[in-house]
């Protein structure tokens, strides 16, 4: 189907969409309302109370310092990942331009200069000390 | 291969500037940290010289179909005004560990310093401001208003070293979260209304077929999200909070380039629905007007946008105007009168949005006075935050020097400092609207545009509220003029960067001089608003089979230019 218009008829497309929507809704509240009703209830002791951390015992308060240099560890890894994000269609494309002709330096000649941009990016990050794991 | 590259110039090399600034501000050399400020200046001069060769040819390839002249005026504009918001941000953010280094009480730690990311952020947000303005695409249109806001939030929570500006950033980020989730629903609602994101085809699609609900919606949703960019009132609640927590110097940054960024964006929307819609009585589309109805309506109907958005924009106009002015009055501190008066500037200019491009005349032009309105304004709320930024007193609690917070503040100013107390009244007087001033010369076209379009009960309240603006500038400049200096514990004493004053000198000088040699500008601003509508073309081109494709030389018909026919 080509994009056209979304005319007004056309929501009646969205319906499948909407009985899902309910079904999901109406499982949820089911399932709250029924074990309510026939589940057992048993208060129970410390153990029961307990934070469930893959059947260990929990150790220390949940509100723990961590070390900034995780954040930017993830944040230079998006550093990588748009620079990949980009060169896929850049690469993609390539082949398909226009033979015979200097399309084709020109077109990496705009890859090197994102390229280039990356490494700022990393002297950046360098510089900064994101890299220095002491 | 010619393609969108050559009028990205600009853009280009402002953000090859941020990658020098970036590495350069992190020196191990104090010398090589002082030249980031100098780069920076030099990157948006050549960008503005860029912008200024820039010769659009209109056509799909400039990216701008329906305002084929905005690119090279906006992007000048952006440069102009760009530099003189880098005079006044000299000294914001590493005064106190550059002055710990030179002191030898800390060694140099590039963690510590953070003057690479605040020039970085600078040229960023006006390279986002840039981009707007060569938009042709709702997606392009989201990420450049992005691009310009996202820099912000980290420019106001890093001005300055108090709690009320981490504060004032937290306010600003979440609510500008808000406000870009509301335009970006908007946009997707066009895309479904309209079956493309491409703002030509947009247009063609509404030439040929009128607007329909689902792209009324979205328009609507788009506008009220753009409102949170200009400060215009049903989203203007962040202003008054985050221009006092942020440093004087950032909100004067604040108060241009997202207001900027967002009636540029209103513009190309606008544009984009075009004004030469008439209501249908048939029932709530809006068809628009083709050659021949045009020839057989004109003189007989005014032509305008479709109802319900000119009616929303029109009511957003009257609150903002309104709700801005009165509220200033009501304020103690210089900051917050001049963030109520930005948010009733907003409401002006969108009087002279809605009034449309009528006949292309720089009297008659609405889409003209909003771009040259957006120098005047720029110019002048500069200047009175220049004063501001030139002003601190004794460090306080937070080892940051204290600002400038009351209008008692500045009494007595022609004493202690007269060129600052000029700076003051010239700026107040130019953002009035005093006669022989840049402020008068920028607002008559607001008043005449508005007649033209037949806005009349608009017009009249635009009158009313800049009789009300004169109350709270003539307070300003009775305090700094005429009022005696204050025995307070503030003495304003002088900031060490001259280059502050410098801007706040410059801005006054040109609310002078330029509403004196402006008719070039005027000129310039008549001919960026140049609007060319499809739906003046007859018959109407018919609807795209096929998606947009980039440098596809011929997907319409060249449309032809509304004060040419």
């Amino acid at each position: 189907m080509h994009p056209g218009p979304l005319a007004a008829s056309d929501l009646a497309s969205y319906l499948p969409v909407g009985l899902i929507l309910l079904m999901a809704v109406g499982f949820a509240a089911a399932n709250i309302f029924l074990s309510r009703i026939i589940g057992p209830s048993r208060p129970g002791g410390v153990v029961k109370g307990q934070t469930y951390e893959s059947g260990m015992n929990p150790v220390g308060t949940a509100r723990k310092r961590f070390n900034v240099r995780f954040y930017l560890i993830a944040m230079v890894f998006l550093v990588f990942d748009v620079e990949i994000v980009f060169l896929y269609p850049w690469a993609a494309t390539f082949p398909n331009l226009s033979p015979g002709t200097d399309e084709g330096l020109v077109w990496l000649g705009r890859i090197f200069f994102f390229l280039f941009t990356t490494v700022v990016a990393y002297l950046y990050g360098f510089r900064k000390g994101v890299f220095k794991f002491d | 291969m010619i393609d969108r590259i050559e009028f990205l110039w600009p853009e280009i090399a402002l953000f090859v500037t941020t990658c020098v600034v970036m590495v350069l501000g992190l020196s191990r050399r104090i010398e090589s940290r002082r030249m980031t400020a100098l780069v920076t200046g030099l990157g948006l001069i050549i960008a503005g010289v860029l912008a200024a060769r820039t010769t659009p040819i209109p056509g799909p390839r400039s990216g701008q179909v329906l305002l084929p002249e905005l690119i090279p005026y906006a992007k000048v504009l952006i440069a102009s005004v760009g530099s003189l918001l880098l005079l006044l941000q000299a000294g914001t953010v590493d005064r106190a560990e550059e002055a710990a280094i030179a002191a030898g009480q800390r060694p140099y730690d590039p963690l510590r310093t953070n003057r690479a990311e605040y020039y970085a952020f600078f040229l960023f947000s006006l390279t986002g401001l840039m981009l707007c303005a060569s938009a042709d695409d709702l997606i392009w249109l989201f990420l450049a208003l992005e691009l310009t806001s996202l820099p912000t939030y980290i420019m106001v929570a890093m001005s300055t070293g108090r709690a009320r500006s981490r504060e004032a950033g937290v306010k600003y980020f979440f609510l500008g979260a808000l406000g870009a989730a509301v335009f970006l629903y908007g946009f997707a609602l066009i895309y479904g209304g309209t079956g493309s994101t491409n703002l030509n085809a947009i247009h063609a699609h509404l030439a040929a077929h009128g607007l329909n609900l689902t792209a009324l919606a979205g328009f609507i949703l788009a506008f009220l999200g753009l409102c949170f960019k200009i400060a215009a009132v049903p989203m203007h609640f962040y202003a008054a909070d985050v221009y006092q927590g942020a440093a004087p110097q950032v909100s004067a940054f604040l108060a241009f380039v997202p207001k900027a960024a967002g009636f540029i964006s209103i513009l190309l929307l606008t544009a984009t629905i075009g004004w030469s819609y008439a209501a249908d009585a048939q029932g709530p589309l809006y068809t628009p007007i083709t050659q021949s109805a045009y020839d057989a309506l004109e003189g007989a109907v005014s032509m305008g946008l479709p109802e319900p958005i000119r009616v929303f924009l029109w009511v957003i106009a009257a609150l903002t105007m309104t709700v801005g002015n009165v509220l200033a009055i009501l304020q103690k501190s210089v900051k917050r009168i001049l963030a109520y008066s930005s948010i009733a500037h907003s409401g002006y200019m969108l009087v002279a949005v809605l009034a449309g491009p009528n006949n292309g005349t720089f009297s008659q032009s609405g889409l003209a006075a909003v771009l040259f309105y957006l120098l005047v304004y720029g110019v002048g709320n500069l200047g009175a935050f220049a004063v501001l930024a030139c002003l601190e007193g004794r460090p306080d609690a937070d080892g940051e020097p204290a600002e400038i917070e009351d209008v008692d503040d500045i009494r007595g100013l022609w004493k202690t400092r007269p060129l600052l107390a000029w700076v003051m009244t010239l700026s107040c007087l130019g953002l009035m609207g005093l006669p022989p001033l840049l402020g008068f010369f920028g607002k008559l076209p607001l008043f005449t545009s508005g007649l033209a379009a037949g806005e009349i009960v608009l017009v009249v309240i635009l009158g009313l509220n800049s009789a009300v603006a004169a109350y709270y500038y003539l307070r300003l400049i009775k305090a700094s003029l005429i009022d005696p200096p204050s025995d307070a514990d503030l003495p304003a004493t002088p900031t060490p960067f001259a280059t502050r004053t410098l801007a706040g000198v410059l801005s006054a000088a040109g609310v002078v001089v330029l509403a004196f040699v402006g008719g070039g500008l005027m000129d310039r601003s008549e001919r960026a608003a140049r609007y060319t509508s499809m739906m003046a073309v007859a018959p109407p081109p018919p609807p795209r089979k096929t998606p947009y494709v980039p440098g596809d030389d011929t997907p319409f018909p060249l449309p032809i230019p509304i004060g040419a026919r």
